[in-house]
C-alpha cells in the first residue's frame, strides 16, 4: 500500500508525538520533580476514626443481666487547643464537674496519648454539665465530649468479687504487643471476669479510616467497618442463690460477733467466704466473700477517699476476694484427705480401728503432746467415726506414720512425701484450682523443700533445731493445721472430687458465650479433669462417714439437730483452723442434694475469727440449704455446740 | 513441483507461519504487566474486607485466558470474510447500546453501561470500538476514488457519530473520544483531504462547546474538565483523584518504591487505582525505569500496527490495522495523560493492563485483527 504510506506516517508521527507527551512529562515527575511528591506523599494524613462496639454483658445461669451497660457521655480535653490560659479552662471544669483539678492534669499527663488526641478526664458525665459546657463554649477551648457506655450493675455489689473492673491500658499493658489493638482511652477488662473473658466481652470497634489533607480537610474515606457488638457471657452462677448465700454468710458473721466463745471470748467474726460449686459441672452456682463493696465505685476511676475507706484495717479489706484468694489452714475438713491418702499408701484401711486417746504422743517426746480437740479418751474407732467424731489424734499417728515410714525411711526408689504428692497432685490442694478468673491463691502444702528455704528466708521464727522437716510438720499437717493452707474454692472442688466419685475438675464461672440473641456462639471450656486413684467402695466410705458427721455423736449434730434429712440429703465435715494470733476460723463443708452417694452442690462456709466450725460456719450452711431448698426453718442460730 | 514452489505454497496455504511474534509477546508482557499491577492494587482492599487478596489478580487471569481463545479465534479466519460481517457487527453493537439503556442493562453513578450475564459484566461500548472498526474499514475499502470523497467523509462519519452518541449518553466521555479517535485515525490513512479534516476538527469543537451547554455530560464530568483546566482553584475532593495520582507516581522517582512497597498503592489512597488508574501503581512502585518499560511496550505495540497497516495487501487490512492502532494509541495517551496530569480525567482503561473483562476481549481481539491481517499479507 504505498499510496498509504504518507499518511501511515502522519499516524505513526502522531504517535511518536504522544509518546514524546508522556515521557517528558515523566521524567519531569519521576526524576526532576520526585522530592516534592514524595514530601507530599508523607503530608497525607490517615485519621481513623472509631466507632464504639457495646461492651458483652454478664448473665447468671437464667439469663439475668448481672453486668450491663448504660449510655453516658465522657469528657475529652485537647491539650492543644486549650488557649491562652489552660490552668483557668482546666480550673473551671473541676469546678464544674466536681473532679480534683490533679486528677484532669495526671490524666492529661497520661504519655501513651499523641498530643493532638483528645484525652479523657471524666466519665459518666451527667447531661446538665455536658448542656453546661455546650453553651459556654468560649469557656472551655479544647474541651469536647463523646458517647461511651459505663458499666451498671442492676443487682448492686452482688457477687461483686468475682465480677471485676474496666480500666485504661496501665503502662506495662501499653509496651505489651498482646495490647496492640488497644488505644490508650480504650477500657478494658483488668480484673475478674471482665479481664478473663476480655476476648468475648470487648467486640470488635468499628472504624472509618478517613483521609485528610495537610490542612486537616477530609479528601475522602477510604474504609469503613462496621462496629461488631462483644459478645455475652453466661455463668453458672445463679442470682438467686447468690443473693441468698451473700445475706446468710453476712448475718451469719454479724450474728457471731455477739457469740462468745469460751477461751476467746467475743468472736470477732471479721469476715468469711462461700462457695457453692455443682460437683458434676465443676460450675460455680455462687461464690461469696464478705465484707464486700460495691462494683460502681470503680466505674469511671474510684474516688481516692473511697479507696482510703476501703483500705482501713478495720474495713476488713472489703476488696479481698477471700473465696479465692484466702489462704488458710483447712483445719479438720482436711481430714477425709488425709484419710484417703492413708488408704492408698498402706497407712490405715477401710477396715481398721485406731486409737482416740485425748493425747498423741510422738515416740518418746512426752514433753510435747499433741492433744486432742476433746479430753474424752474415745476408745478404738474406725475411719468412719474417727471422721465423725473429727478425732485429731487417730489423724496425728496418720501423720507420724508417714514421716517414719516414708520421709525418715531414706531407702532408695522410695516416695519421701506421698502424702504432699497426694494432696498436690490428687486434690489440687498448694496450686491453682485453674477456675476462670485471673488470680487465685494457691495455698500452701509444704514440703521439706519447702520448708527449708522458707527457714532460711525467716530464721528468726525458728529455733535453730527446728529449721528441717520434723514429725511434727506432718502430725501437723494431718489434721490441717501448721503450715498448710488452702482456700475456700480449692476446699470445695477438692470435696466435689470425694461428691462425684473421683472426678476432679477446673471450677469454671462461666459456662458459655452467647450473642444478644441468647444463642450460645461458643461453650466455654470446661476445666481440665483427672481421674482420682480411689475406689467407688472407698470414697462411698468417704461420704459414709461424713453424712454421719451430721447425725449424733457427729461434730456437726448440733448445727443440724432437727434438720429434715429426709427431705433434703446433706452431708459435711467441720473445721476448726487456729490461726494465732487470731482467733479461730470457722469451717464448713457440706454436700447437699441428691443422694449422699451423689450429691448435687458442695457448700464451703469460711468465716474468719468464726471459732468453731460447728459455732458460725455450720449454721450459715445449714440456713443457706434450708434457704435454697424453702425448707421450714426458724432464724438462723449462730453459737450453740462448740464441737471441732 | 520444485521445492521452493513446494515450499511458498506451503507458506500460503499455513499463515500460522507469518504470525507477528513480536506483537503477540508485547502483548502477553503488557497482560503480564497487568497482571502484576492489578495485584499490588487491590490485595490489601480485599484483604482489609476478609476477601482473597487475590480475587482480582485471579479474575484478571480468567479474562485473559477467554481474551486468548477470542484473539486465535478472530485470528484463524481470513479478515476478508470480515468486510462481509461488518455490517452485521455494527448493526449489533448499536442494538446492544441501545439496549443497555433500557432496564435490561446495568449502571453505577457515572460509569460505563453494561449486562449482567451469569456475573459477569459485559460492557457493549468496549465492544462498539472493534464494531466501528469493521465498519469504517469496509466503508473505505468500497471507496471508488483514491482520495475519500466529501460524501465518502459525511458517511463515515454519519457511522461513526451513531454510537459515539449513544455511547456519550450512557454517559461514557471516554470511549466517545476513543470513537472519535478510530474514526480521525482512519480518515487520515484513508488520504482524506486536508481541508475536509480540518472543516471535521472544527465541526468537533463546536459539538463538544454544544454538548457542554445541553448539558447532555454530567456536572462531575465537567468538574473533571474543570479540576483538569483549574488544578489549583478546584475543591479539594475533586483535586483528591488527580493529586494523588501525580504523589503516586511523582514519588515513585527513577526506580520506584520497590513492587508491593508503594504507599500510595497499599493505604488504597488512589481511587479505581485497579482499573482507570493503574498506571500510578506502576509508576509508584517501579518508578521513572517501569513507567518507561511500559511505555516502550506500548511503542513497540504501536510500531507493529502501523507496519501491519503499511505491509496490508489490501486496503481493507491497512484501515483495519489503522484503526486498531488508533484505537491503542488514544487510549494509551488518554489513561497515561490523565494520569500525570496532561489529560482530563475520562474513563479511559489503559489497553491490557487495567483491570476489566469486556476490554481485555476487546483489546485481545484487536489484536487478533492485527495478526490476521499480518498472517495473510502474501495471500
Amino acid at each position: 500500500m504505498d499510496k498509504s504510506a504518507s499518511r501511515l506516517k502522519l499516524l505513526a508521527l502522531l504517535v511518536a508525538l504522544m509518546f514524546a507527551g508522556l515521557s517528558a512529562r515523566l521524567w519531569y515527575l519521576q526524576v526532576l520533580a520526585s522530592e516534592k511528591y514524595v514530601e507530599a506523599q508523607n503530608n497525607n494524613l490517615v485519621k481513623i476514626v472509631r466507632t464504639e462496639a457495646p461492651r458483652g454483658r454478664i448473665l447468671d445461669a437464667k439469663g439475668h443481666v448481672i453486668v450491663g451497660n448504660r449510655a453516658s457521655t465522657e469528657v475529652l480535653v485537647e491539650q492543644q487547643k486549650l488557649g491562652d490560659d489552660p490552668e483557668a479552662v482546666l480550673y473551671r471544669l473541676s469546678q464544674l464537674l466536681h473532679v480534683p483539678v490533679r486528677s484532669i492534669v495526671d490524666a492529661l499527663g497520661n504519655k501513651q496519648y499523641y498530643e493532638y488526641e483528645p484525652i479523657p478526664v471524666a466519665v459518666d458525665v451527667p447531661q446538665d454539665y455536658i448542656a453546661y459546657i455546650a453553651e459556654h463554649r468560649d469557656d472551655f477551648p479544647g474541651v469536647s465530649w463523646t458517647d461511651a457506655s459505663v458499666r451498671t450493675y442492676p443487682y448492686g455489689s452482688l457477687a461483686a468479687h468475682i465480677l471485676g473492673s474496666l480500666g485504661r491500658l496501665t503502662p506495662e499493658q501499653t509496651d505489651d504487643p498482646h495490647y496492640k489493638d488497644y488505644s490508650p482511652s480504650d477500657l478494658i477488662g483488668q480484673s475478674g471476669l471482665e479481664s478473663e473473658y476480655e476476648r468475648f466481652l470487648r467486640g470488635q470497634k468499628g472504624y472509618r479510616k478517613l483521609l485528610l489533607n495537610a490542612a486537616g480537610e477530609l479528601i475522602r474515606t477510604l474504609g469503613e467497618q462496621e462496629a461488631r457488638p462483644g459478645l455475652d457471657i453466661r455463668l453458672y452462677l445463679n442470682t438467686h442463690l447468690q443473693g441468698l448465700v451473700e445475706t446468710q454468710l453476712r448475718e451469719g458473721i454479724l450474728k457471731a460477733r455477739s457469740v462468745s466463745e469460751q477461751n476467746t471470748g467475743l468472736l470477732k467474726a471479721t469476715s468469711g467466704a462461700v462457695v457453692v460449686l455443682d460437683p458434676h459441672t465443676f460450675g460455680v452456682e455462687a461464690i461469696a466473700s464478705y465484707p464486700t463493696f460495691d462494683p460502681k465505685w470503680f466505674v469511671g476511676g474510684i474516688t481516692e477517699q473511697r479507696l482510703a475507706d476501703l483500705k482501713r484495717p478495720t474495713a476488713h479489706a472489703p476488696l479481698f476476694s477471700r473465696a479465692t484468694q484466702a489462704e488458710i489452714p483447712p483445719g479438720s475438713t482436711f481430714k477425709p484427705f488425709i484419710a484417703l491418702s492413708a488408704i492408698k499408701r498402706g497407712i490405715a484401711t477401710l477396715g481398721g480401728y485406731y486409737p482416740c486417746p485425748p493425747e498423741f504422743i510422738y515416740g518418746t517426746d512426752t514433753l510435747h503432746p499433741f492433744h486432742n480437740w476433746s479430753s474424752s479418751n474415745l476408745g478404738s474407732l474406725t475411719l468412719h467415726t474417727a471422721l465423725q467424731r473429727s478425732c485429731d489424734t487417730v489423724f496425728y499417728k496418720f501423720g507420724a506414720d508417714f514421716y517414719d515410714k516414708y520421709f525418715a525411711d531414706n531407702s532408695l526408689g522410695k516416695a519421701r512425701e506421698p502424702l504432699q504428692e497426694d494432696l498436690t497432685r490428687l486434690f489440687g490442694f498448694g496450686r491453682d484450682t485453674g477456675i476462670d478468673l485471673p488470680s487465685e491463691q494457691p495455698g500452701l502444702v509444704p514440703t521439706a523443700a519447702w520448708k527449708a528455704e522458707y527457714a532460711k528466708a525467716n530464721p528468726q521464727l525458728f529455733n535453730p533445731d527446728q529449721r528441717t522437716w520434723l514429725p511434727a510438720d506432718d502430725i501437723l499437717m494431718s489434721i490441717g493445721q501448721g503450715f498448710v493452707t488452702v482456700t475456700p474454692l480449692q476446699l470445695a472442688s477438692a470435696y466435689a472430687a470425694i461428691a462425684n466419685d473421683g472426678k476432679l475438675c477446673a471450677p469454671r464461672l462461666a459456662a458459655a458465650v452467647q450473642d444478644a440473641n441468647g444463642d450460645d456462639v461458643r461453650a466455654i471450656k470446661g476445666g481440665p479433669c483427672r481421674k482420682l486413684p480411689f475406689t467407688h467402695e472407698q470414697l462411698s466410705y468417704i461420704r459414709g462417714s461424713l453424712e454421719s458427721v451430721l447425725h449424733s455423736p457427729g461434730t456437726a449434730a448440733g448445727a443440724f439437730a432437727g434438720f429434715p434429712f429426709s427431705q433434703v440429703a446433706v452431708s459435711g465435715k467441720t473445721g476448726t483452723a487456729q490461726r494465732e494470733p487470731f482467733q479461730d476460723t470457722s469451717w464448713f463443708v457440706a454436700m447437699v442434694g441428691g443422694t449422699i452417694d451423689d450429691p448435687d452442690h458442695i457448700i464451703v462456709v469460711m468465716v474468719e475469727e468464726g471459732g468453731h466450725g460447728s459455732t458460725t460456719a455450720a449454721p450459715i450452711a445449714r440456713s443457706i440449704i434450708e434457704q435454697m431448698y424453702g425448707l421450714e426453718s426458724g432464724a438462723q442460730v449462730i453459737g450453740g455446740e462448740t464441737t471441732d | 513441483m520444485d521445492l521452493v514452489a513446494s515450499r511458498a505454497y506451503v507458506d500460503e496455504r499455513r499463515p500460522i507461519r507469518h504470525l507477528d511474534p513480536v506483537l503477540m509477546l508485547t502483548a502477553i508482557a503488557l497482560v503480564v504487566a497487568g497482571f502484576l499491577l492489578v495485584y499490588s492494587a487491590t490485595r490489601r482492599s480485599l484483604e482489609q474486607f476478609g476477601d482473597d487478596p487475590g480475587l482480582f489478580l485471579k479474575k484478571q487471569i480468567v479474562f485473559a485466558l477467554i481474551g486468548m481463545v477470542l484473539l486465535l479465534f478472530v485470528a484463524s479466519f481470513d479478515y476478508r470474510f470480515y468486510k462481509v460481517y461488518a455490517g452485521f457487527a455494527y448493526v449489533g453493537t448499536i442494538v446492544a447500546l441501545v439496549l443497555v439503556q433500557t432496564p435490561l442493562g446495568s449502571s453505577s453513578a457515572g460509569a460505563q453501561r453494561w449486562f449482567e450475564f451469569a456475573g459477569f459484566q459485559v460492557t457493549p461500548s468496549e465492544f462498539a470500538k472493534i464494531a466501528l472498526i469493521l465498519m469504517l474499514a469496509s466503508v473505505f475499502s468500497e471507496m471508488r476514488s483514491v482520495q475519500p470523497t466529501m460524501v465518502d467523509v459525511v458517511r463515515a462519519i454519519g457511522f461513526a457519530a451513531l454510537p459515539m452518541l449513544l455511547v456519550l449518553i450512557q454517559p461514557d466521555i471516554g470511549t466517545s473520544i476513543v470513537l472519535a479517535a478510530i474514526l480521525g485515525g482512519i480518515l487520515v490513512v484513508a488520504g482524506t483531504k486536508p481541508r475536509h479534516l480540518a472543516a471535521l476538527a472544527l465541526a468537533g469543537v463546536l459539538l463538544i462547546g454544544g454538548i457542554f451547554r445541553l448539558h447532555v455530560i454530567q456536572e462531575y464530568q465537567l468538574d473533571r474538565l474543570r479540576t483538569f483546566l483549574d488544578q489549583e482553584g478546584a475543591p479539594a475532593a475533586l483535586r483528591y483523584n488527580l493529586e494523588q495520582s501525580l504523589i503516586a507516581i511523582g514519588s515513585g522517582g527513577i526506580t520506584g518504591q520497590g513492587y508491593l512497597q508503594g504507599r500510595l498503592t497499599n493505604l488504597d489512597f488512589v481511587p479505581e487505582q485497579h482499573t482507570d488508574f493503574i498506571f500510578t501503581a506502576a509508576g509508584e512502585e517501579f518508578g521513572f525505569v517501569g513507567s518507561t518499560v511500559i511505555l516502550l511496550l506500548f511503542a513497540v505495540l504501536l510500531w507493529r500496527a502501523i507496519r501491519i497497516s503499511y505491509l496490508s495487501k489490501d486496503p481493507f487490512g491497512t484501515y483495519l490495522a489503522a484503526g486498531v492502532a488508533s484505537m491503542f494509541a488514544i487510549q494509551m495517551f488518554v489513561n497515561i495523560g490523565m494520569t500525570i496530569g496532561i489529560m482530563p480525567i475520562t474513563g479511559i482503561p489503559l489497553p491490557f493492563v487495567s483491570y476489566g473483562g469486556s476490554a481485555m476481549l476487546a483489546n485481545l481481539a484487536g489484536v487478533g485483527l492485527l495478526l490476521n491481517v499480518h498472517m495473510r499479507r502474501f495471500k
